[in-house]
Parts: C-alpha cells; structure tokens; sequence
C-alpha cells in the first residue's frame, strides 16, 4: 500500500518549523495528471539504460509501498530533524 | 510428574546423590524452560520461521524493521540518531540494485573495495534476497566506545 502521509519537522536555532503532517495522498492528483509523460520520461530513460521497463517500474512501485513505516529522528542539542512515512 | 525429576528423586531415595545434589539438578532442570521461553519474539501465528509444533522449540518471527540507534555526546551536548527502515525498502532497495547495468557495477564494487568496503554487489540476485533478509533478523551490532562517549545498537525488529 502507497503511503498516505508524511510528517516533517526541522527545528535549528534559525529555523523552527512546526510539525507538518503532509497528506501525500494529494501528490497523486498531479502525478496521475502528468502519468503520461512521467511513464514516457521512464521508457526512455530505461531504453537507454538497456533495462526492462517493467521490471524498472516494478521496483520503483515497490519502493514507493515499501516507504510506509520509515522513520528518521535525528536530535542534536540545538536542531532536530524529524521525518516519519505513515 | 516429569521424568527427569522422577529420575532425580529416585536417586535421592537410593542414596546415589545428596540433597544438595538433587536440589541443583531440579533447578537447573527448571532453568531450562525459561532459557528456551526468552528466545520466543512474538506469536506463533504470522511467523514464517521455524515451526513452533514442538513446546521447546524457539519461535522466530520474521523481522519487520532494521533500527539504528547512535548516541554520542559531543562538546556542545548529546545528539541522538533513531532510524527505523522497513525490511520492504531493504527488499525494494536490493531490486533497485539489480537494474543496475553490469558495467555500472563494476565500477561500483571497484569504488567500494577502494574505500575499505569488500561488497560485490554483483554477487546480490533478487534469488538470494530472502535468505539475505532472513538473516539480518539475527543482526545486532552493538558499538560502545567510551572515549569518544557514542553507542551505536543496529538491530531488527
């Protein structure tokens, strides 16, 4: 399953970001828009790379289902990072 | 009552061992089951390891992230590092690996052996993922190095 949201926080002596849960479900629109030459874009670049264009797209899905669950905590004494695939 | 205990007793009464003897034997006869308890993981049930049919036999359940755990303590203060990657993207990651052109991975295991890391990526086939995988559930690489004040835990959960 595709994730659905993201959450982000950058926080540094300079920057303070809030929590952001970014509903990634609404990249999809766009994406499914622009599908025709973003699958285009894929061809070529594997026709070039002499690699199968289906196995590409195959392995690229599954990365993008595999992100689901992924967390990065990174916390310093002044900055901390936080990236979460939900 | 159990055999071996039975065996245990029935030695105690010919006299063969002493009191103290049989006392240590029927402990160390109950310290078994508990070692082979602190194995179990998890459920039987979802686990594609070994068969939990026999009640002695430990229970593995399959691994479903890889944590990295670093704290170190720095001049300015601690900096802590937790990163939890699912065991699907170290799968995902391997397929990525083998469309990689031949050519491409030459040049890649040549780099790597250049700095320090013998890993024939070559070698890697989608065939031997699973067996791969399987056996990172048993990782745990633990770094305790105490002048530079950092602990690094690398383990699956």
């Amino acid at each position: 399953m595709i994730p659905n949201v993201a959450v982000l926080e950058i926080e540094n002596p300079h920057f303070h970001m809030p929590r952001l849960w970014l509903p990634l479900i609404l990249l999809w629109i766009p994406l499914i828009l622009l599908s025709p030459l973003i699958l285009f874009v894929i061809l070529a670049a594997c026709i070039v790379g002499r690699v199968s264009f289906w196995k590409a797209i195959a392995t690229f899905w599954g990365i993008l289902c595999a992100l689901r669950g992924l967390n990065v905590r990174v916390t310093t004494h002044d900055s901390k990072v936080l990236v979460r695939i939900l | 009552m159990n055999e071996n205990r039975r065996q245990i007793l029935e030695m105690l009464a010919a006299g063969k061992i002493t009191a103290n003897e049989a006392e240590r034997l029927i402990a160390a006869l109950e310290s078994e089951p508990a070692a082979t308890e602190g194995v179990f993981t998890g459920n039987i049930a979802g686990s594609s390891g070994w068969s939990g049919n026999d009640k002695d036999t430990p229970v593995r359940t399959r691994a479903k992230y890889l944590r990295v755990l670093v704290e170190s303590t720095e001049k300015d203060g601690p900096t802590t590092v937790n990163v939890r990657v699912p065991m699907q993207l170290l799968r995902a990651g391997v397929r990525l690996a083998s469309l990689i052109p031949a050519q491409a991975h030459e040049q890649l295991d040549a780099s790597l052996s250049k700095h320090g890391v013998p890993l024939t990526l070559s070698q890697i086939k989608p065939e031997n993922l699973e067996e791969l995988i399987d056996h990172l559930g048993d990782l745990t690489v633990d770094v305790d190095a105490k002048e530079e004040k950092a602990k690094v835990r690398v383990f699956c959960e």
